[in-house]
């Protein structure tokens, strides 16, 4: 295997978070309000409109899960608590760096977390309708997207227009093209791109904009290519191919990914909220109604908080026909109710209707399943 | 070796200990092998000392319950960690679906161990009692802490040692015949139980009585992974003699 050149050369190299921090903080001195967001309802578009950055608050830390259950039940989602306990702890930076949030009504965990932490900052909640296809829920949601527009406007006595949102939606588009299109390399047998990548590109992408962005992007397209044809892979020639699907993820629960790495299979997709979901999609361009426009799009979005969540299977079906896994790991996070009913179904779906292995991990943030861990997926990738 | 024809020619289980590794070097200094497989939690140790190869206990189990049972679909293996049920393709033997419990001590063996000496039982007078006790009340803790509590507060109502000590069997049964439900066959008669809980009579009698099925315990449940290993080793050493 030849020497694999990096994909990011610059001084955050496998620190994905430190470099969107970064990105947060170069837009904030240059006099950008800062928006942090929950999940990838939020649509972005708003505040990249009125010259803002969005900054995603979502933790993945286990060191601050003891600060919140002195507040929040135990038994609640990991993620919930360990964004929480960052706000109360005062060491979340991209929260401490935020001038306002937006959240949205998704599970009951985080929407009442909401509640909890308004006293901290200006916050907007988005009503999300949950049953994405019942007739009326696009204008219903649409109502949500203009008063967040409108917040924002209040809040930083701006006014948005059309004609700028109009040109962030194209903007979005094209970034959003361009990380599917680094996705989409994890095709390649054997891999050329490894999960550790896939999640840098989508860490990054989350708070950049803009020509830099694109041409960063584009570069990366590049080397992927030259990978692919000089024949430097990330992998061994039969490895395992196995796609990540579920919950978001980062911090402290990479740790499954990493124990699929330790058992010498390749990652060759990251399906969820903190991978391909939120750039799987395009906004209407020149609609007449941008708002609708977002409105329509992001109520595509195949979270598990929707019912019916056909979205979910659709996406599945075109992940696995592309990448061809041997192995789906439905990664669920403890207490995450949506996730792990649903979790019946895409099981079902995954193992009869696209013949692929499936197994379903339910952990947290800590480290005292590791053991059991690495014996479920060593055992499910024994499996052929 | 020939044929499919294995003989076991030594058998022996080391107490457990904290220092794996030294364990092991022993054995590599009394023992010698033409192909080795590791299984189990120390798999990975136990393969960088020994050398050979490793493999999951689950490969382990589904290799041995195939070689020695051909007809069984379902096995379950409770043990001191956790508990897991295999689904085995009964014609070619290959795993197709396994489960294990969530990472809590309640559902395995280490349940029972905290049981008896809360009741200052040996293992053994636990099982006894609980083949005399009857099923009177339930256990509804599903923690083992809160079990245990409720244990001590069932002691002082007067109730007996035996009716305590088989609903803390019916405790640990509910658990196995929900995980065991969603894995079973509806035209199999039988399931096999392995791994050191199969060594509880009492257990293995409840459980056959609540499954309706027959529950098959191999003559050492507890050396069943080693012997799938074992098993698995063959096809390594065929493998070393071709690269030869
Ligand atoms: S999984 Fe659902 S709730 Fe969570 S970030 Fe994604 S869209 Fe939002
Ligand atoms: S992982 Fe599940 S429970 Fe946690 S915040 Fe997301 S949707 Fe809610």
């Amino acid at each position: 295997m030849s020497q694999l050149t990096p994909l990011f050369t610059d001084e955050f190299a496998e620190f994905p978070l430190k470099r969107a921090l970064g990105q947060v903080i170069k837009k904030r001195e240059a006099g950008s309000k800062v928006v942090g967001a929950y999940c990838s309802y939020a649509p972005v578009e708003l505040v990249w409109a009125m010259g803002g950055v969005p900054a995603v608050l979502c933790a993945f830390s286990n060191a601050p899960i003891a600060k919140a259950e002195e507040t929040l039940p135990a038994n609640l989602c990991p993620l919930i608590k360990s964004s929480f306990g960052f706000i109360e702890l005062k060491t979340c930076p991209f929260f401490e760096l935020t001038d306002a949030v937006v959240g949205e009504t998704t599970c009951d965990g985080k929407k009442k977390m909401f509640e909890l932490i308004e006293k901290n900052r200006p916050l907007y909640v988005m009503d999300l309708p949950q049953c994405p296809t019942n007739e009326g829920a696009v204008e219903y949601w649409k109502h949500s997207v203009t008063g967040f527009k409108k917040f924002l406007e209040s809040e930083f006595t701006t006014t948005i227009t059309d004609s700028a949102i109009e040109e962030s939606i194209q903007a979005s588009n094209i970034k959003n093209s361009l990380v599917e299109e680094i996705f989409s390399f994890g095709a390649h047998q054997p891999s050329v791109i490894t999960w550790q990548e896939m999640y840098e590109v989508a860490t990054y992408a989350m708070v950049s904009s803009g020509a830099e962005t694109i041409a960063k992007l584009k570069e990366i397209i590049a080397s992927l290519t030259e990978r692919r044809e000089k024949g430097v892979f990330t992998s061994a020639e039969n490895a395992k191919r196995v796609l990540i699907t579920g919950c978001p993820i980062g911090g402290d629960v990479l740790k499954v990914l990493k124990l699929v790495d330790e058992e010498g299979a390749t990652i060759v997709g990251l399906d969820s909220c903190t991978g391909l979901k939120p750039y799987a999609g395009r906004i209407e361009e020149r609609s007449g109604d941008p708002l609708l426009a977002i409105a329509k799009r992001y109520l595509e979005i195949p979270c598990a908080c929707m019912t019916p969540n056909t979205g979910r299977t659709d996406t599945l079906q075109k992940q696995v026909t592309l990448l061809k896994p041997d192995l789906v790991i439905d990664l669920v996070l403890q207490s995450c109710h949506t996730y792990n009913v649903e979790a019946v179904k895409i099981e079902s779906y995954v193992r009869n209707d696209l013949g692929v292995n499936y197994l379903k991990v339910v952990t947290d943030f800590s480290a005292q399943d590791l053991g059991q861990l690495k014996t479920r997926i060593g055992a499910a990738l024994e499996m052929f | 070796m020939e044929g499919e024809t294995y003989e076991i020619t030594d058998r022996f289980q080391a107490e457990t200990s904290i220092d794996l590794a030294s364990q092991l070097r022993l054995i590599k200094e009394s023992h010698t092998w033409d192909s080795l497989v590791s299984t189990g939690y120390g798999r990975h140790l136990s393969q960088k000392v020994l050398g050979g190869e490793a493999v999951t206990e689950i490969k382990a189990y589904a290799t041995s319950a195939h070689h020695f049972y051909k007809d069984i679909a379902t096995v379950i293996d409770l043990g001191g960690q956790d508990t897991k049920v295999l689904l085995i393709n009964r014609q070619n033997g290959q795993l197709l679906k396994f489960e294990m419990n969530d990472k809590c001590s309640a559902g395995t063996g280490k349940f029972f161990e905290m049981m008896a000496a809360r009741l200052g039982l040996g293992l053994n007078d636990l099982v006894a009692a609980a083949i005399k006790g009857s099923n009177s009340f339930e256990i509804n803790s599903t923690c083992t802490v809160f079990a245990e509590s409720e244990v001590i507060s069932l002691l002082t109502t007067g109730i007996s040692v035996e009716d305590i000590a088989r609903a803390i069997h019916e405790s640990l049964l509910k658990k196995l015949v929900s995980l065991l439900s969603k894995m079973m066959p509806t035209d199999s008669s039988s399931i096999l139980f392995v791994g050191g809980g199969a060594k509880n009579g009492a257990l293995v009698r409840f459980l056959a009585e609540a499954l309706d099925k027959q529950v098959i315990v191999p003559e050492y449940p507890d050396f069943f992974g080693a012997y799938g290993a074992a098993l698995l080793s063959k096809n390594f050493l065929n493998k070393n003699k071709e690269k030869k």
